[in-house]
């Protein structure tokens, strides 16, 4: 019989809950009730932080603690040092100069795009040491397991006098990482654009939050999922077209989410018109798991949609989502409710398509948006552009992609990859080996920062066709189906005709013609709207266009 | 306040949306349009090449002879795609040639009024003082042409008119803007790459439009009219512009008024650009205040 350990000394449980309460009377001299005095905000931080301690950051995809984030970076590295800092985004200058000063030392993070070349640097000159890059829904993960918060700092746009918040439409992740600390005894910090009476609803409750202070100025917040339609060229429509009957159609998507950027706008401004014309409507695209698209208006004012989760909001698109409660989740007070970490649970389980853009392909599928002298991360892209095999529902989409062998068969999510054979300057993005790869060693990564694996991709898209990579049963068949779609790329140019009509046959490969798409009506006419304006036209006025957007 | 009819506005055909060639063509009557010195002519700038630039066979510039509700006209469009419609030694020529024909057949008997069409950021700079030269000989034309008939010049937007052609545009004898359309002399990034982003932001999308816009131009009588971005509009005000024919005294003649509108602004304390409508219209100089 194996020994038991039997323990001889009485463990003390509640430690955290006593460095909590340490924590907060420390600060009482800044402190009146639970609200801090902003002119003393730093040295607030000061008083409740300790050396050492693992510190949450609110820094989502588009709000920001900025306010905590300053007076954070603020902090005397003699009192405040060798914080180990958790940042889905690093966004903001301020977060690279806690690891500048010493404030910080470790840091946790998802994606680091406006900051990506600093952050290089930094890991370079050994100022910061990389716990991991993650993925969005990874990070929050672990504030759950071992990567649980001290203290969260976070923003909101408002707090009553109970410390209840209303999170305005980017409820994001607020709610996911003041969970993590207010249960662990971990001590939350908010910063509020405004102090009121009442609030017109309660997004996280009074009792998980300790201290609230008024931000001089309201938190930061970036538009990133609007694009302009003028920017939209006929590349762009035609691969559209071609997405629209070669999966969507096809395969009966009626779930899905797109990711950021020109090709899947073009999509959504599509189908009212093409998809319209091809009768479409009702039949495909009725569920979202998405963001605020202002490109969506169209698709939603034309009876296309039936419902979207977001995972933040947009601004500019507050008013119209207010007026549009059967399509968008919206909270007593008519305001869009969106939580980022349950929108990626839907993207992953509740899908059947996700479809983004990439910067670079393999011959093998496996694709990346890491640019050399770049450390990006990864943001939530992995997370979405993956076949969960948790997934046990059925649904048409999932079932049409049929795997395995009896009795083991599964369906899988479609991750459809969409890019033009050539990025703007003439670069191929189709290529031999991915940046990625480079970017890796240089970091001292274990594995190469791959945003979506090659066997995870069932189509990928360009201007020439679609390749339905699911359908292949070899890794040479995956790689040829690739470079029949690759245009003159190098990866294109190794394969000939005859190989591609026979990868034609057997359904590998649809080139247009295939998929019945006339390649000449691939013009901006068939956008639904081809402007800001349009789209402000088409919300009837609802919609109001941040202001580096208007061009009148 | 109007309600904005939304639907109409969905309904409408975009004159922005076109090029330079469809532009021209869109203004001109149906079926009368013949475009001279197409790019079938390959008439090139020859300087492009030499510096690395892929140049195009109209060279950017879109001549279309036509009729204009009826009565003979002239249309040049200046292509925005092409070089940021920079105005070149052939692209210049080509403009200027067509104004001092319209002069020509004006006095021969054929009344030819001309519109220009005007995305252009001004003289191109790879053809630095030959592109200088040709457009100072499109002024030049423009003055020989509009002592007999009207030019029209449009600026429909997205580009806008900056740098030397914006004093071609300054000569015209109206000027059509839609509210996306800017005009003037120095571009937002020049301004801020000069005078620092303090001076002006130019990321500032609203400080830009309540300078540059249509609205403000129009509304401070540096433009004339200001139209819907529609094709159907833009025609109905380049035939009304056409028809109300030679103005008593043409704007870039009128210095007392221009001149009272400088000293009425403190460079050291200017307006608001909401403001300056108003400023001016007390000073005497006319806009229509919107």
């Amino acid at each position: 019989m194996a020994a038991t350990h039997v323990p001889t000394t009485t463990r003390d449980w509640t430690r955290r809950r006593a460095a909590k309460r340490e924590r907060l009377a420390a600060v009482q001299p800044f402190v009146s009730g639970r609200l801090v005095d902003a002119d003393h905000m730093r040295d607030a931080l000061q008083a409740l932080l300790r050396p050492g301690d693992r510190v949450a950051l609110e820094g989502d995809n588009q709000k920001q603690a900025d306010f905590l984030a300053e007076a954070l970076a603020g902090c005397d590295p003699d009192a405040v040092h060798d914080l180990h800092l958790l940042i889905s985004s690093i966004s903001l200058r301020d977060h690279l100069d806690l690891f500048e000063r010493g404030v910080a030392r470790r840091l946790d993070f998802a994606y680091a795009g406006p900051q990506s070349v600093r952050m290089a640097q930094l890991l370079a000159d050994g100022k910061v040491e990389v716990g991991a890059i993650h993925t969005y829904v990874e990070l929050y993960a672990r504030m759950f397991v071992d990567l649980i918060p001290d203290v969260a700092l976070l923003c909101a746009e408002q707090a009553d006098r109970d410390g209840n918040l209303y999170t305005g439409p980017s409820t994001e992740d607020t709610p996911t990482i003041a969970e993590a600390t207010a249960f662990s005894d971990g001590v939350t910090v908010v910063q509020v654009n405004e102090l009121v009476d009442e609030l017109p609803r309660v997004d996280i409750p009074g009792d998980w939050v300790d201290l609230v202070v008024r931000s001089p100025r309201p938190f930061a917040l970036e538009p990133l999922f609007t694009r302009d339609p003028r920017h939209i060229g006929q590349v762009e429509i035609l691969m559209a077209m071609i997405a629209l009957r070669g999966i969507y159609e096809r395969h009966q998507v009626t779930s899905l989410n797109h990711g950021i950027g020109y090709d899947t706008a073009a999509i959504e401004l599509l189908l009212p018109t093409y998809g319209e014309e091809l009768g479409l409507r009702g039949k495909i695209c009725r569920h979202w798991a998405l963001n605020p698209h202002p490109t969506l208006i169209p698709a939603i004012e034309s009876g296309w949609v039936e419902s979207v989760h977001c995972f933040g909001g947009e601004p500019g698109t507050e008013r119209y989502v207010a007026a549009r409660p059967d399509v968008f989740f919206t909270g007593r007070d008519g305001t869009l409710r969106s939580n980022r970490v349950l929108c990626q649970l839907a993207g992953q389980y509740a899908v059947d398509l996700f479809i983004g853009s990439s910067l670079q392909i393999d011959a093998a599928a496996n694709s990346s948006t890491v640019t050399e002298g770049r450390l990006t991360g990864f943001g939530g892209a992995p997370n979405m552009g993956h076949d969960p095999h948790g997934r046990r529902h059925p649904s048409p989409a999932w079932l049409g992609l049929l795997t395995g062998e009896a009795p083991a068969l599964r369906g899988r999510k479609l991750v459809a990859q969409i890019t033009q054979t050539f990025r703007t300057g003439g670069t191929p993005a189709f290529v031999e080996t991915l940046d990625a790869i480079t970017v890796g060693k240089d970091a001292e990564m274990p594995i190469p920062p791959i945003m979506i694996y090659g066997d995870d991709v069932s189509h990928v898209v360009t201007e020439e066709g679609v390749a339905y990579l699911y359908r292949a049963t070899s890794l040479a068949e995956r790689r040829e189906a690739v470079a029949a779609i690759a245009g003159a790329t190098p990866i294109g140019r190794g394969i000939d005709e005859r190989r591609v009509d026979a990868l034609r046959r057997d359904g590998l490969v649809a080139l247009p013609e295939d998929l019945k798409v006339d390649v000449r009506r691939a013009s901006r006419s068939l956008l639904a709207a081809r402007s800001v304006e349009d789209l402000v036209a088409w919300s009837g006025g609802l919609y109001d266009p941040p202001a580096r957007f208007r061009t009148w | 306040m109007t309600r904005t009819d939304w639907q109409a506005m969905l309904r409408r055909t975009s004159f922005i949306e076109l090029n330079a060639r469809q532009r021209a063509r869109a203004l001109l009557d149906d079926g009368s349009a013949r475009e001279l010195c197409g790019p079938f002519d390959r008439i090139e700038s020859p300087w492009l090449e030499p510096q690395g630039v892929v140049p195009q066979s109209d060279d950017g510039v879109v001549v279309m002879k036509g009729a204009l509700d009826g009565d003979p006209a002239v249309v040049v469009a200046v292509e925005q795609a092409f070089q940021g419609g920079g105005i070149g030694e052939v692209s210049g020529v080509k403009m200027a040639t067509a104004l001092s024909l319209a002069a020509r057949d004006t006095r021969a008997g054929t009344p030819t009024p001309a519109v220009l069409l005007l995305e252009t950021g001004g003289v191109r700079l790879q053809e630095a003082n030959l592109g200088l030269a040709a457009v100072a000989e499109v002024c030049s034309a423009i003055l020989e042409l509009r002592a007999l008939q009207p030019v029209v010049g449009v600026i429909a937007g997205s580009l806008g008119c900056y740098g030397g052609m914006s004093i071609a545009a300054a000569l015209c004898t109206r000027l059509i803007m839609t509210e996306e359309a800017r005009l003037g002399l120095n571009g937002p990034e020049v301004i801020e790459s000069e005078a620092g982003i303090e001076e002006f932001d130019a990321s500032d999308h609203p400080l830009i439009w309540s300078l540059d816009g249509g609205r403000q131009r129009v509304g401070t009588g540096l433009a004339d009219t200001l139209v819907l971005d529609d094709v159907t509009a833009l025609r109905t005000a380049v035939i009304d512009a056409v028809r109300a024919g030679m103005p008593a005294e043409q704007r870039s003649r009128r210095i007392k008024e221009l001149r009272a509108a400088l000293e009425a602004v403190d460079p050291a304390r200017p307006p608001e650009p909401a403001a300056l409508a108003d400023v001016w219209a007390r000073a005497g100089a006319k806009g229509d205040g919107r």
